[in-house]
């Protein structure tokens, strides 16, 4: 190739001239972006792959973020304003490339605070955040232990919340006595089963068998439903199972003659599950995500900037692709925001400080860093959390619960199931 | 408990069903290419992906789509023996590299064409066949299950009653002596990666409304595809379909009776005994392995 363009006129002098030239103009729009008054956010979390769903909408909901914030003037610092920019890097739920994304993000692109999903990706993050001091933010406190201080988990206490679901059924649908429970079996799956566990126990539910677990890699979810409903229970819990898992095993329990009750942390693209069963199945749907298009988020105690209108950006940009974290990650850019603001600065020691000062403003309602007994450290935000039901084929919010106050009253069952499944931060390895 | 036992046994005869259809196709490529394909799973993939396409999106008829996908993938099989298999065959890891290669190729094209998140499917037809309250068979599963049954025993018939299909034996059996009898090696070739990508084509085609269509799903298949030629024996058409019910056997019964992972547990462990007292496979002749 390169003889061909030295063939038709070109010299080797010029061609390498021009090649330098180039590449130092590709470099230029990095460098100044750098330079210029723009914080740069890491967004480290699956965008292909399985998992891809809880990385994927998320970044979509924090550029519709970037472009609301840097429209009302940006971030407002000490020296001024910045505008915003998320920089991203798809880790494929996979641990060693976390590590070089974080590496990335830090070194070469000179972000202030990366936001990750968590979960199997966190181990091979934390030796860069110890060795950098970057703040980093997870959807899975889980990830949180007395090691991790620069790890906070502002948006979601995974899977704690999951306990309003299951306190919401018992009190609303006294009726329902029984109930069976399939996972994953990984990092999301089985701190998951040990809190259900733990809200069935608190409920006065029984468990009629113990929780079947199946391998991430399962294609055909007959036989784990087959399973599931030979002891005819009154409520079938789907965990933590990702939307890959949540579809088919939905579709099975409509094929095997399930009638009963569902309950699942999360219903991604139900729209699309329902078309798959029917509306009368889906009726009742229990989860724990709601749309933002729900009325119940126009209240005062809401701290996310206009829900139903971020909602319908959302949908408009993206249609169909709506999801559990769609709003999250967003959500933890209005709390880093209002911190880096309030300390005048970026730095991820000086916006760690302003975060953790009183209360946080979480989205569903001012909340407080918790989590000292669970995960060895306060850097949990927890507060209340809604509990969704699928009606006439739409969530809508049923409630806002109380983590702290099911914690005060039951918090000695869920730390018995945690260390049952070894899901305490001392027993994690 | 009867019912339990029905219904697994049904599940357990589905599963057999689009294991056997992938694994198949599998043997008959290294049979008479010597290639191990790593790219079958791929190609199961692009079958499911055909369905996506062509029923989800154009909205054409189920079984079109299923017989498009099917000549689709076919197609693929017939550009791989081409473009990978036949320039390196002399070259005894070429064709496994390449195929691996092929896979990532095909991964990275249906993350363009169709995006990395699951793809929704409507179903096929929502029917269940009732045995009894607990003992269901869903149509849309006994289509795989009949296909299976058609497919495989045309294929038997082929390769048993036909000339093509002793020419395609001979061609596994002795490429030289097949060779010196006026057999075309290259037809043969070109045949048996047309039947075993068609076969992991429709055995994703078909299946794709039932399961999660992504980018990543050949991955479990093929996994268990090279387990179930193994413990059939490398080679054997009908190792592998007796393999196959008997991984589907055991892995459906120890998920519903124990759990998931010990299953997978269970199938390696099927996978090792045999290797252990039998290295050729049950099936298998110590010249093919």
């Amino acid at each position: 190739m390169i003889s061909k363009i030295v063939k038709s006129g070109l010299t080797r002098r010029t061609f390498l001239k021009s090649t330098a030239v180039t590449a130092m103009s590709a470099g230029l729009p990095a460098a100044s972006l750098a330079a210029g008054n723009t914080i740069r956010i890491g967004f480290l979390a699956p965008l292909t792959g399985a998992v891809a769903a809880w990385g994927k909408p998320g970044l979509d909901g924090c550029q519709i973020w970037a472009e609301r914030v840097n429209a009302a003037g940006g971030i407002k610092l000490g020296d001024g304003s910045y505008d915003v920019e998320f920089v991203s890097y798809d880790n494929e739920y996979d641990p060693a490339k976390a590590r070089t994304g974080a590496t990335k993000l830090i070194r070469e692109d000179g972000v202030s605070f990366i936001m990750m999903l968590g979960g199997d990706t966190w181990p091979g993050v934390q030796p860069v955040a110890d060795k950098t001091g970057m703040l980093f933010s997870t959807l899975l406190p889980s990830d949180l232990s007395p090691d991790t201080n620069t790890l906070i988990a502002p948006a979601e206490v995974h899977p704690i919340y999951n306990v309003t679901g299951v306190e919401w059924l018992a009190e609303n649908k006294p009726e329902l006595k029984t109930a069976v429970m399939c996972a994953q079996d990984d990092a999301l799956g089985l701190p998951s089963v040990a809190t259900y566990l733990a809200a069935f126990e608190a409920a006065g539910i029984e468990m009629l068998d113990a929780p079947l677990l199946f391998d991430p890699a399962t294609t055909d979810f007959a036989p784990v439903v087959t399973r599931l409903i030979s002891k005819s229970p009154d409520i079938v819990c789907l965990d933590t199972c990702y939307s890959d898992y949540v579809h088919p095993i939905a579709e099975q329990l409509f094929q095997q003659g399930f009638t009963g009750q569902i309950i699942s942390c999360t219903a991604d693209f139900y729209d699309q599950m329902i078309a798959k069963t029917s509306e009368e199945f889906m009726e009742g749907f229990v989860f724990q995500f709601p749309d933002f298009d729900d009325p119940a988020l126009n209240g005062d105690n809401i701290n996310f900037t206009d829900p139903n209108g971020f909602y319908e950006a959302f949908n408009t940009r993206h249609p169909g692709q709506w999801g559990a974290v769609s709003w999250e990650y967003a959500s933890i850019m209005d709390l880093w925001k209002a911190a880096a603001e309030k300390a005048g600065s970026a730095s991820p020691d000086a916006v760690a400080a302003a975060m953790k000062e009183g209360k946080g403003k979480h989205a569903f309602g001012d909340a407080d860093w918790w989590g000292t007994e669970l995960f060895g450290i306060d850097n949990a935000l927890v507060g209340d959390w809604p509990v969704v039901a699928i009606e006439s084929g739409k969530a809508r919010i049923k409630d806002f619960r109380s983590i702290p106050d099911w914690y005060a009253k039951h918090g000695d069952l869920l730390i018995k199931h945690m260390q049952a499944y070894d899901q305490m931060w001392n027993q994690r390895s | 408990m009867l019912d339990l036992l029905a219904q697994t046994g049904l599940n357990a005869v589905y599963a057999a069903s689009y294991i056997s259809l992938v694994a198949v196709g599998l043997v008959l490529i290294f049979g008479v290419m010597g290639v191990i394909n790593f790219a079958h799973g791929e190609l199961f993939m692009a079958g499911a992906y055909a369905i996506v396409a062509l029923y989800a999106e154009l909205h054409l008829p189920f079984f079109v789509a299923v017989a498009i996908g099917l000549l689709f993938v076919g197609c693929l099989g017939l550009l791989m023996e081409k473009a990978l298999f036949r320039p390196l065959k002399d070259n005894p890891l070429g064709g496994l590299v390449a195929s691996i290669g092929f896979l990532m190729i095909l991964q990275a094209l249906a993350v363009m064409g169709f995006g990395v998140r699951m793809v929704h499917i409507p179903p096929v037809t929502q029917e269940v066949i009732v045995f009894t309250e607990k003992v269901r068979l869903p149509v849309a599963r006994l289509y795989v299950i009949i296909a299976a049954i058609v497919l495989l025993s045309a294929l038997w018939y082929f390769l048993k009653r036909t000339k093509f299909g002793w020419a395609l034996r001979a061609s596994a059996q002795d490429p030289e002596a097949a060779a010196l009898q006026g057999i075309s090696i290259t037809m043969t070739a070109r045949i048996a990666m047309f039947i075993g990508a068609g076969l992991a084509g429709i055995a994703g085609a078909l299946t794709a409304p039932l399961v999660s269509v992504n980018p990543h799903m050949g991955h479990s298949v093929i996994v268990t595809a090279f387990i179930v030629i193994i413990v059939g024996g490398v080679g054997s058409l009908e190792g592998a379909i007796v393999a196959s019910v008997a991984y589907a056997l055991v892995h459906t019964f120890v998920t519903t009776f124990y759990d998931g992972v010990l299953a997978d547990i269970v199938g390696l462990s099927l996978m090792l005994v045999v290797l252990i007292v039998k290295p050729t496979g049950l099936f298998g002749s110590a010249d093919r392995a």
